[in-house]
């Protein structure tokens, strides 16, 4: 007869049927969530982005309270009348309206945040994994290197959908309760498929670039100035190009924030014209920017991810 | 019960150099220590078991499952399912806690979250790591890395556990744990464990039966005692006191001293007919005291040299 | 427990060097090296302790090392590598004195003399073998000329001359491991310190290895080698130094050491014919505590190891025992530092 510490530790066999990988995948996208929120850092960058969503939450709600209670006041400033109106004007920049460009803009400001957080995303969840050896964890259970892949992107993905997708969502639902709801639903449900679309771009383009990215240099700090050469040199030198050279407005593409905006745009079936700064590429140029870097990130963790050596 | 390991004519080469070379091999279940210098094949080999690389050429079945084809194909899933592998590597995810980590790995397997969940609580006690189940991965001891890792290759409760190196950095006491808990695995729980290592005293402590792998080529294949050569007339002696007069008169009867230890510490040879009570009747007479008297068998580490230089 | 190493009590005032009641280590198994015998020791441990903010790493550590191959043995966490970080100058004790040939480690002429190899991999993986060997010359203080002999004279020593064109990222742990050693020879230091050079090596390489360093020491150098495994320690040497928990618990050769624990007694494996009329005979031995008889012979538990193997003998002659085997169970490195560690070894 066994001591009795013997019996509550005495191995246990498990019987029970396997599922799939795709499981796997969402236990990886689970587990990178977690590791995420430990972080202080994220909080920080993830208070920024409501910092950001509170903005426009407010601002909509703003132009519609100023529109229909002070429609035709005007106050004295200085002696001279100015109407109520025109304090507004600035916030008409950003189309805080419930149309296609509130949620462009929205997102497009938010990708400065998205930015930052995606570099230490990719540090933490795919990074460290190649610092730390973890790798052969991953790839030695029964789960092909794609889902691995799908995995991590999933992760990433949910990250970045809470700081762009949920939020523009969340506008949209006010917007419809700001002017008349019953209509406004309706009549633009085309500009929430709109909004998802544009999140799907961004999350599948954006994951695999951050996975890929960080597969490749794999810390925080160099990861955040690939990401800052990547969003705000080519941003900086796009602009350059085409505003202060006069170039043609295809070098606005090497701006790949700018071709996720323009595809999200196109998304959003906005009119080609009304996007600032203009001139502006055609959309399905964008487009094809957009898809040919998704390619080369795929192309890229494909060979990586292959060549990882699991033991010895 | 189905062998463990069946390899016909397995070949396997990376362009124009051959890793492994037309191994054939069977071995019933149990526990197989997996031996070879750096570059013997042995690596590719774990690898072809794990279905992470197809072989060239030849077949080969893990319990049953059929080796080759595409690492990330279905079949290949169903073999890693059979597998529990312990990276060498430290394969940690830090961030994580202890349980959290077995969790993740027993959710990779395929099990449903809750089942992973109670596994993994189960599997660290197991392995003694109760108190430290909620502590994060990363702040973990040496030994308790290596047995978080074992945690991790056992939650889903495989048939088979593949150890790469279990306790390479473990301190004397962390490696007698470590190895005490592979041998309760394979010997009471029924675990056929394939154990790589460079330490053979790990082998000689845990397994029944030695693979030793060279130049891509199986070079034998037994257990301990079968394989290491016994060698009747060679023995170890030692003894306390002056030694000189103790060997002069070894010599004299004719026994060889083929090496010295230290001081009267000495490898023997002893001629045909010898008594060893004629040690002690001698030791006796020169007034030194015999301390340990041993058959010098073939060791595992000689057998392993002989076999891998030869 | 009388141990090998006095431990003095922490209020003396620490004595000068020559007058410290340092005991010899016991049984040192080579002499001071050839030449011109030296009056100070080449490594000397005086009450040396360390702290790392609150942390006690080392405590009160007295040792003395002339020569020959010393292994350093004990549990992770135990000191053994703030110890080894003392002897080569890398830290300073916070309180007691280390001393190399009678200068201060932490002294930069200390350095001259002692050669260390690190345990981690510290490389510019880019970088081949020549070249960090190398560099690792230079930064000795040697002219080029002086510099590029050097590192040949020791590539060719640790056998990696042939290779040592290769980058250091695809070498094997063996190999980085001899590169290692290879610059830790380069200014031909009398002692050399090894942080676990052993570990993760293939056993052809470690066969090398322990080779390498034997000849070391037969060209007269002091080898310090720290090492978790034992039985390859135990071919190297048999004079140890156990810590643990920051204390030297041990110094001597294993067999005095096993001696010195008295509160264990030993265990004799005898597989012997007849092995009953023996256990009989055993028993009545004044020493003996227990016989235990099975298939193959008998397990002799003891008192006083010295008295007991000499009757022993005596018994199997009177008896006429055709004896295949006697065998201590407990004199091994491992079993030795199990005991001294308590129980399960644990720290």
């Amino acid at each position: 007869m066994p001591a009795q510490t013997d019996t509550l530790l005495r191995y246990r066999p498990w019987r029970g049927t396997l599922r799939g990988p795709g499981w796997a995948a969402a236990a990886m996208a689970r587990a990178s969530v977690t590791l995420l929120a430990r972080r202080r850092l994220y909080w920080g960058l993830f208070a920024l982005v409501l910092l950001v969503f509170f903005f426009f939450f407010y601002g909509q709600y703003l132009v519609v309270w100023i529109t229909t209670q002070t429609a035709d006041d005007t106050v004295l400033i200085g002696g001279v009348k100015v109407p109520v109106a025109n304090f507004t004007k600035f916030l008409d920049r950003l189309a805080l309206n419930g149309t296609d460009h509130t949620f462009g803009n929205f997102i497009w400001f938010e990708g400065y945040v998205v930015v930052i957080l995606l570099a230490l995303a990719g540090s933490v969840l795919v990074g460290n994994d190649f610092h730390h050896g973890s790798l052969p964890f991953y790839l030695a259970k029964p789960i092909g290197r794609w889902h691995y892949v799908l995995g991590k992107c999933l992760g990433i993905g949910i990250v970045i959908n809470l700081a762009t997708t949920v939020p523009a969502v969340a506008l949209w639902v006010e917007a419809g309760l700001l002017y008349d709801w019953q209509t406004y639903y309706f009549d633009n449900l085309d500009l929430l498929a709109g909004v998802l679309g544009y999140g799907l771009v961004l999350t599948v383009t954006l994951s695999l670039l951050v996975v890929a990215t960080a597969v490749w240099v794999r810390q925080t700090v160099p990861m955040v100035m690939v990401w800052m050469g990547l969003f705000v040199l080519l941003r900086l030198l796009a602009g350059w190009l085409v505003d202060g050279l006069k170039a043609d407005p295809e070098w606005r593409l090497i701006d790949l924030w700018n071709d996720l905006y323009l595809v999200g745009l196109w998304c959003l079936q906005a009119d080609p014209a009304t996007v600032r700064p203009q001139p502006q590429p055609a959309y399905w140029q964008a487009a094809v920017v957009v898809a040919g870097v998704c390619g080369a990130c795929a192309g890229y963790l494909r060979r990586r991810v292959q060549a990882v050596e699991i033991i010895g | 019960m189905s062998a463990l390991l069946e390899l016909e004519n397995l070949t396997r080469t990376f362009g124009a150099f051959t890793a492994l070379h037309d191994i054939t091999l069977s071995l019933p279940p149990g526990r197989v220590g997996l031996l070879g210098p750096n570059g013997a094949g042995k690596s590719t080999l774990l690898k072809i078991l794990m279905g992470l690389i197809p072989p060239t050429s030849g077949r080969g079945r893990v319990l049953d499952q059929e080796l080759g084809g595409d690492r990330d194909s279905a079949g290949n899933w169903r073999l890693r399912r059979l597998i529990g592998f312990m990276p060498e590597a430290e394969a940690l995810v830090p961030g994580l806690t202890g349980v959290e980590y077995v969790t993740l790995a027993g959710e990779l397997y395929g099990m449903p979250r809750r089942d992973a969940q109670r596994r993994a609580h189960e599997v660290l006690s197991f392995l003694e790591l109760e108190e430290a189940r909620y502590r994060r991965v990363e702040e973990y001891s040496a030994g308790m890395r290596q047995r978080v890792k074992l945690a991790q290759a056992l939650v889903h409760d495989p048939p088979v556990l593949l150890l790469d190196e279990p306790t390479s950095g473990l301190d004397p006491a962390g490696r007698d744990a470590m190895l005490r808990l592979v041998k309760t695995l394979g010997a009471d729980h029924g675990k056929s464990v394939i154990l790589s290592t460079h330490l053979l005293a790990d082998v000689e402590a845990v397994c029944e039966r030695v693979v030793i792998v060279a130049g891509g080529r199986v070079r034998r294949v037994g257990t301990v005692a079968e394989l290491c050569g016994r060698r009747d007339d060679r023995y170890r002696v030692r003894v306390d006191g002056d030694p000189a007069g103790f060997r002069d008169d070894l010599e004299t009867e004719g026994v060889h001293v083929l090496g010295e230890f230290g001081p009267g510490d000495w490898r023997v040879a002893v001629p045909r007919g010898w008594t060893n009570l004629a040690f002690f009747k001698l030791a006796e007479v020169n007034g030194v005291v015999v301390r340990a008297l041993t058959r010098d068998d073939e060791t595992l580490e000689e057998l392993f040299l002989r076999t891998v230089n030869a | 427990m009388q141990q090998a190493v006095t431990e003095q009590d922490a209020t003396a005032p620490p004595a000068p060097a020559d007058l410290a009641p340092c005991p010899a280590p016991l049984g040192a198994p080579c002499p001071t090296p050839l030449g011109a015998p030296d009056p100070s020791p080449l490594l000397l441990f005086e009450q040396a302790s360390k702290w790392y903010g609150s942390v006690l790493a080392l405590n009160q550590v007295t040792l003395e090392l002339t020569g020959g191959i010393t292994g350093l043995v004990g549990a992770n966490g135990a000191g053994k590598s703030t110890l080894l970080r003392l002897a080569t100058g890398q830290l300073r004790p916070t309180l007691g004195r280390v001393s190399v040939r009678g200068t201060d480690a932490w002294d930069w002429r200390a350095r001259r003399l002692v050669g260390y190899c690190p345990d981690v991999d510290a490389f510019y993986e880019d970088m081949t073998g020549r070249a960090f060997v190398g560099v690792m010359a230079r930064l000795c203080g040697y002219d080029r000329r002086e510099a590029r002999r050097r590192t040949e004279a020791v590539l060719e020593r640790v056998g990696m001359a042939d290779r040592a064109d290769r980058r250091v990222a695809g070498y094997s742990k063996g190999m980085r491991q001899r590169i290692k050693l290879a610059q830790a020879l380069l200014h031909d230091p009398a002692l050399l310190v090894l942080d676990e050079p052993l570990s993760g090596i293939d056993p052809i390489g470690r066969q090398e290895l322990l080779e390498l360093f034997q000849a070391l020491a037969g060209q007269g150098k002091c080898l310090l080698i720290s090492s978790h495994e034992l039985e390859a320690l135990e071919k190297l040497t048999n004079h140890v130094v156990i810590m643990a928990r920051g204390r030297v618990a041990a110094v001597g050769t294993l067999a005095q050491i096993r001696g010195l624990l008295d509160d264990h007694p030993v265990s004799v494996r005898i597989d012997v014919d007849a092995a009953r009329a023996v256990a009989r005979r055993l028993l009545d031995l004044p020493d003996v505590l227990a016989v235990e008889v099975d298939d193959a012979g008998l397990v002799v538990k003891a008192r006083h190891p010295k008295r007991v193997f000499a009757a022993v003998g005596r018994v199997l002659i009177e008896e006429h025992a055709e004896v295949r085997r006697l065998e201590p169970l407990d004199e091994s490195a491992h079993a030795i530092l199990g005991y001294l560690l308590g129980g399960s070894g644990r720290t």
